[in-house]
């Protein structure tokens, strides 16, 4: 029932039914609008229905309105809630994890780097429970094949040819100095999450395995010792003998299983931070 | 030490930009769970979550859409495996149904007792919301009583928003088919007489058999 030629889109009456909610919601844009109440203008059968829909959608809203009214028991906090927040935001300060993130956050990094090494002995042996790190070093001990191999491909361009097989961006950290040199890299799987995996050699023969995932929901809980680097917070715990360092880049979470000690795990960690900063 | 007076000022930030919302939290929380204990759990848990990461929020963005969408997820992760919620996926093969129903709700609605809303308890309407599944009644409460737009919705819910609007379609197309069976078992609205309350099905089929002493 659209009559005429018209520039702008134009609606069917089949499309108007499921298009009412977001006219009435005022989701659409200007260009849009008009067709749509060109549209109804034209059509009597549906302007019947949108009038019906409206009159439905503000009956509806002011009876939820008046079901949520302030006071209403069910939509006010109640005092015990408002306790329970207040003392858990309490023992939240008193936290070990919280002293780390706040305190140490405006040390600097060298400064840092000296409080690791003595916050080793307090922490020492922090074990991991977190079932993706628990499969990252299962993955990374078992020594998967690497898809992509550094001795044939250009260090470079790995991450790209990743990239397009993933629905994020893995980029790599660059890590800077003790001479740590990308050997390859593979898709994996974290659990169900697609994950790329990247392997790393040091000087002294050492293999670091990097998980790189994509996050956005926070699903991997903060665990282990807080370190404080820059502005960002790495986690270190360890696993089967692995140390394994994680930390969170917006929506991409890092996991580098590695053979090092904690100290020099950190300050790799670092290394990567303070250039990328 | 000055770190404490830090620790403290952040906290009353926190406090002033979170608390604002706790109302709102609990209202929504208290319909995902359906339970009051559960609620204040999930709250709990969402507000201390956001307080860990609030040095992650970016000042001067909506804090609102944010607090939403850290209690969202931890109901997702931690609440939602337990309460055995019916999920979408299950809920797709009533939808053919929903279309037909809900155009009995429709003329319900069209109906001159359109009054009908007005004698509706709130009791109802939580009932009603509480009645439909969680994917819905989550785009429900976030669009008519917290006010979000589609694409904070999108963002809060990490879907597209073609997706938001086609599940507060058919949320509030339930939501209207839930109301107006309890307005018509409840007697305010008439079962439409002559042999309406066959025809039409589901909706008036209990009130005909309530008028018939049939139960």
């Amino acid at each position: 029932m659209t009559q005429g030629a018209t520039s702008r889109t134009t609606f069917e009456c089949n499309d108007v039914d499921r298009l009412l909610e977001p006219y009435l919601d005022g989701e659409f844009g200007d260009d849009d609008r008009a067709s749509l109440e060109a549209h109804l203008s034209a059509c009597a059968g549906c302007r019947e229905g949108a009038a019906s829909a409206m009159a439905f959608r503000s009956a509806l809203r002011a009876r939820l309105r008046e079901a949520f009214a302030t006071g209403a028991a069910h939509a006010t906090a109640p005092d015990s809630l408002r306790r329970r927040i207040s003392a858990a935001l309490d023992a939240e300060a008193e936290r070990p994890a919280a002293w780390w993130r706040r305190i140490l956050s405006p040390l600097p990094v060298a400064a840092m780097a000296a409080c690791v090494a003595g916050a080793l002995v307090v922490f020492a042996g922090h074990r991991a429970t977190d079932p993706l790190v628990e499969e990252a070093v299962r993955k990374h001990a078992r020594d998967l094949p690497l898809e992509l191999s550094t001795a044939s491909i250009a260090p470079e361009v790995i991450p790209g040819m990743l990239a397009s097989k993933l629905d994020f961006n893995p980029k790599p950290p660059a890590f800077r100095g003790d001479g740590v040199k990308l050997v390859g890299a593979r898709l994996a799987q974290l659990r169900d999450w697609p994950a790329a995996y990247m392997r790393y050699e040091t000087p002294r023969g050492g293999r670091l395995g990097l998980f790189i995932i994509d996050d956005p929901n926070r699903r991997v809980a903060d665990e282990g010792h807080a370190v404080r680097a820059g502005a960002e917070t790495i986690w270190v715990m360890n696993m089967r003998g692995y140390n394994v360092a994680v930390w969170r880049r917006n929506e991409i979470v890092y996991s580098l299983v590695s053979d090092l000690d904690e100290a020099d795990l950190v300050r790799l960690v670092e290394t990567a931070q303070s250039v990328e900063r | 030490m000055s770190s404490s007076r830090a620790i403290e000022s952040t906290r009353r930030e926190f406090e002033a930009l979170a608390l604002p919302h706790l109302d709102g939290l609990y209202a929504a929380a208290l319909r995902l769970t359906k339970n009051p204990g559960d609620a204040e759990d999930l709250v709990q848990d969402a507000v201390l979550r956001a307080f860990r990461f609030f040095d992650k929020f970016e000042r001067g963005t909506n804090i609102k859409a944010w607090l939403y969408k850290i209690l969202t997820n931890t109901f997702i992760n931690r609440y939602r495996r337990t309460t055995k919620e019916r999920n979408i996926v299950e809920d797709e093969r009533d939808s053919v149904q929903d279309r037909l129903v809900s155009r009995d709700a429709a003329d319900v609605a069209e109906d001159p007792e359109r009054a009908f809303f007005d004698r509706l308890l709130s009791d109802d309407v939580l009932r009603a919301i509480d009645s439909i599944p969680v994917d819905f009644r989550l785009a429900v409460i976030l669009a008519d009583l917290q006010d979000f737009s589609y694409k904070e919705i999108a963002d809060i819910l990490d879907v597209p928003v073609g997706t938001v609007m086609s599940r507060l379609f058919r949320g509030r197309r339930l939501l209207q088919k839930q109301l107006a069976e309890y307005a018509a078992s409840s007697g305010v609205l008439h079962a439409g007489g002559d042999d309406g309350s066959i025809r039409d099905g589901s909706i008036h089929l209990d009130a005909w058999k309530r008028k018939h002493g049939i139960s």
